[in-house]
């Protein structure tokens, strides 16, 4: 019976020296920093999950390979040279943008695949779902293209965002439209219809321009909210039709951004003013598929970046070279730009931890002090405030021209770089229908 | 006034080319009694093959409906003969897991052989028509959805007509009511079977490249008309080709009228409280038979 103590002290010692030895990872020992990258590789955020995963293929590429002129961070020499060398291994999974999946893959990813750092999931509601497991485990993890406010409002230890949140960009659209009548704009813009999706990132968006509408002086005359995977829209037109607003603030998926088109077009609807935030506006192929109907011209919408300056950066150029080595050609859009600027900090934090230990990484994430030089991207920099989130993640407002490109329209500093003259008020279909298209 | 009757006019447009869609199922699941939860993967295949032969050799999609439909129903009669003929002779279970099955199958190589990327059609003739309305009663009629929904009258047509009136389609009644008994007056249920698969699968497919028009194409572009195709066919009678038609037109309707008065974000809802009410009253749906 005496043996009894002395088996479970023994054994809590081994239990103890276990949980340490699985912990701590001296530098020398490691030969690969292991990053699970969880992302919506196929269902209905497939679209996103494919650009961030050829953002992660770029970051992955850069820190792995030597590119002596690229001014980002690890651009240089091969590997962490604060880890010895050690390289950069994704560990890719699909969640097939189910949350509960997610969940599952998040949980096996650090206990099974030991990473040292989870990165993902690239939509804020199902990396809402995942931040409560990841926590539990406390190792870091990053959502860059997440924009939802509640993600770094919740009080989490290891969670970290440099991308702007939709408070910062919503807000940017709110104060354009509303300084906009001082710059010479037009000053009978008066009521305002909001028409969102179901989802946490449209909800998110619409209860922030519910906010901010009255503030910036709008009437708010309509406020939809639309189910995601809608086949129709024809219903939702005519009530937009019959409230007529000056302004419509329009957060929808491409699918169902397609759909409104259509229906609108065929109501022969068209507000004075269409003002979006992400969703179609930030994808890519929308954004080229409206270069052979017009159909984006006059558009306005937050973006994290002015995308029409930021082309002229050297290394915007170079790491959107490497990028369409994995994007069969495409360009980066400014969801990949976000991510890609978002893994190039999490390496930098890893390299100044000089440890894949996770209280190391918290650390150098929290000392992280990047100035604008190192970006791709127009943030004036990465520092994070008490709820990590980067407090120097900006916002612009862009429009789209005639010729089916963004146009920075807002800060004024940056419209007045651009030279771009806005196009108001939004053009009609037959208008759209006639003027050349720029695609073909 | 004009407000309700525009939206019951947005509905029947809308309703018919549910039924377009849903009309492949009404073979395979309806008739046939075969469980097909794939049936929103061969819609997105034959939008991916109309878009495809579109930008590829300028083919418009009101042309492409027949190589498309060709090449579903060969898919149709390979599926069923390698996959669903062996699965046919298991518990209906069995059936429902080898469909989904399929269904991601087919949706992952759509993803690896497109990519995720939307995709639209232009500068076909029903995309040069947008905007092109018919003005009745004060009411307008969009012409491209009109035509889309000429259509499918005419593939309803010549559906009920191959079904109903063809020795064939007796043929393929005979099998899915008695397989023992057809076998006995010479129908080979096989056959009957590996055709109804090939017809379902070449229908939706026809129904995929008009829709291909009218929306975005994209690997998961089946699954919102899949859940409604399931419950238009429910809701019109098994084996009913006209019961499908005018289940496809209520569920347009119940969708629009409700998006005008009430919250949008629930039309489906109503469209399945609509099936529910309805199959507590008759539960074999509206012109099903017991």
């Amino acid at each position: 019976m005496r043996r009894v103590p002395l088996v479970l002290s023994a054994g809590a010692c081994l239990l103890f020296a276990g949980v340490l030895a699985s912990q701590t990872v001296p530098a020398a020992n490691v030969q690969e920093v292991l990053v699970g990258e969880l992302l919506p590789l196929t269902g209905n955020f497939a679209s996103l999950g494919q650009q961030y995963l050829w953002a992660g293929q770029t970051v992955e590429d850069i820190v792995n390979n030597d590119y002596p002129d690229l001014t980002v961070p690890l651009g240089p020499g091969k590997g962490f040279p604060g880890l010895g060398g050690a390289t950069l291994k994704l560990v890719v999974r699909d969640d097939q943008s189910r949350g509960d999946l997610a969940r599952t893959l998040a949980e096996q990813l650090i206990t099974v695949n030991k990473i040292h750092w989870l990165n993902g999931e690239g939509t804020s509601g199902n990396t809402s779902i995942i931040q409560p497991v990841v926590e539990s485990f406390g190792i870091p993890m990053s959502c860059h293209p997440c924009a939802s406010p509640t993600l770094t409002e919740k009080g989490l230890q290891w969670f970290w965002r440099t991308g702007p949140n939709d408070k910062t960009m919503v807000a940017s659209v709110f104060t354009f439209l509303r300084e906009w009548r001082e710059q010479g704009g037009p000053t009978d813009l008066k009521t305002i219809a909001l028409f969102t999706c179901d989802n946490l990132f449209c909800q998110d968006n619409r209860k922030i321009a519910a906010e901010l509408a009255p503030k910036a002086g709008f009437q708010v005359v309509l406020d939809l909210t639309t189910k995601t995977g809608a086949t129709t829209l024809a219903s939702e037109v005519q009530r937009l039709q019959a409230a007529n607003p000056d302004v419509l603030f329009l957060v929808q998926y491409p699918p169902e951004t397609s759909i409104f088109q259509g229906d609108a077009k065929r109501a022969g609807w068209m507000p004075k003013i269409i003002a979006t935030s992400n969703g179609a506006y930030s994808d890519q192929t929308w954004l080229e598929a409206q270069k052979k109907t017009n159909g984006g011209a006059g558009w306005l919408g937050r973006d994290p970046t002015a995308i029409d300056l930021v082309q002229d950066r050297p290394s915007w150029k170079k790491v959107n070279e490497i990028y369409k080595k994995y994007s069969r050609g495409q360009n980066m859009g400014e969801l990949a730009m976000r991510e890609i600027t978002g893994m190039l900090w999490m390496a930098d934090t890893i390299n100044r931890a000089k440890s894949v230990e996770p209280a190391a990484l918290a650390k150098a994430a929290s000392e992280t002090n990047m100035g604008p030089e190192q970006l791709i991207i127009d943030y004036k920099g990465v520092r994070f405030d008490k709820t990590h989130q980067n407090e120097l993640a900006a916002g612009v407002v862009t429009q789209v021209g005639w010729d089916g490109e963004k146009h920075t329209i807002w800060p004024w500093d940056l419209a007045k770089r651009a030279n771009f003259k806005v196009l108001y008020p939004s053009p009609g279909w037959q208008e759209r229908d006639t003027k050349p298209k720029p695609a073909n | 006034m004009t407000l309700l009757l525009q939206a019951v006019v947005n509905g029947l447009e809308m309703g018919f080319l549910y039924a377009l869609v849903a009309v492949g199922l009404t073979i395979i699941w309806g008739l046939m009694e075969m469980i097909n939860f794939a049936h929103g993967e061969f819609l997105m295949l034959g939008m991916f093959g109309a878009w495809w032969l579109s930008v590829t050799f300028g083919l418009d999609p009101l042309v492409a409906i027949v190589p498309v439909g060709l090449a579903m129903y060969a898919l149709g009669v390979l599926i069923y003969r390698q996959l669903m003929r062996r699965v046919q002779q298991g518990d209906p279970f069995t059936q429902i897991f080898a469909t989904i099955g399929l269904l991601f199958l087919l949706q992952n190589s759509a993803v690896a052989v497109f990519t995720s990327d939307y995709r639209y059609l232009s500068n076909t003739v029903l995309t040069r028509l947008s905007g092109a309305n018919l003005h009745v009663l004060g009411v307008s009629v969009g012409v491209p959805i009109l035509i889309g929904a000429l259509l499918a009258l005419v593939l309803f047509l010549a559906l009920y007509l191959l079904i109903d009136r063809t020795e064939f389609g007796l043929a393929l009644q005979a099998t899915a009511e008695d397989r023992e008994a057809a076998m006995l007056v010479g129908i080979r249920p096989q056959k009957m079977f590996a055709v109804a698969w090939g017809l379902g699968a070449a229908l939706v497919a026809v129904a995929g490249a008009i829709l291909a028009n009218f929306f975005a194409v994209f690997p998961q572009v089946g699954f919102p008309f899949t859940v409604l195709a399931y419950a238009i066919v429910a809701l019109g009678g098994f084996g009913s080709i006209l019961g499908t038609l005018l289940a496809a037109l209520l569920v347009g309707v119940v969708q629009s009228v409700t998006s005008v008065y009430l919250e949008p974000a629930f039309k489906d809802a109503f469209v399945f409280a609509s099936y529910i009410l309805i199959g507590l009253c008759r539960p074999q749906g509206l012109f099903g038979r017991f």
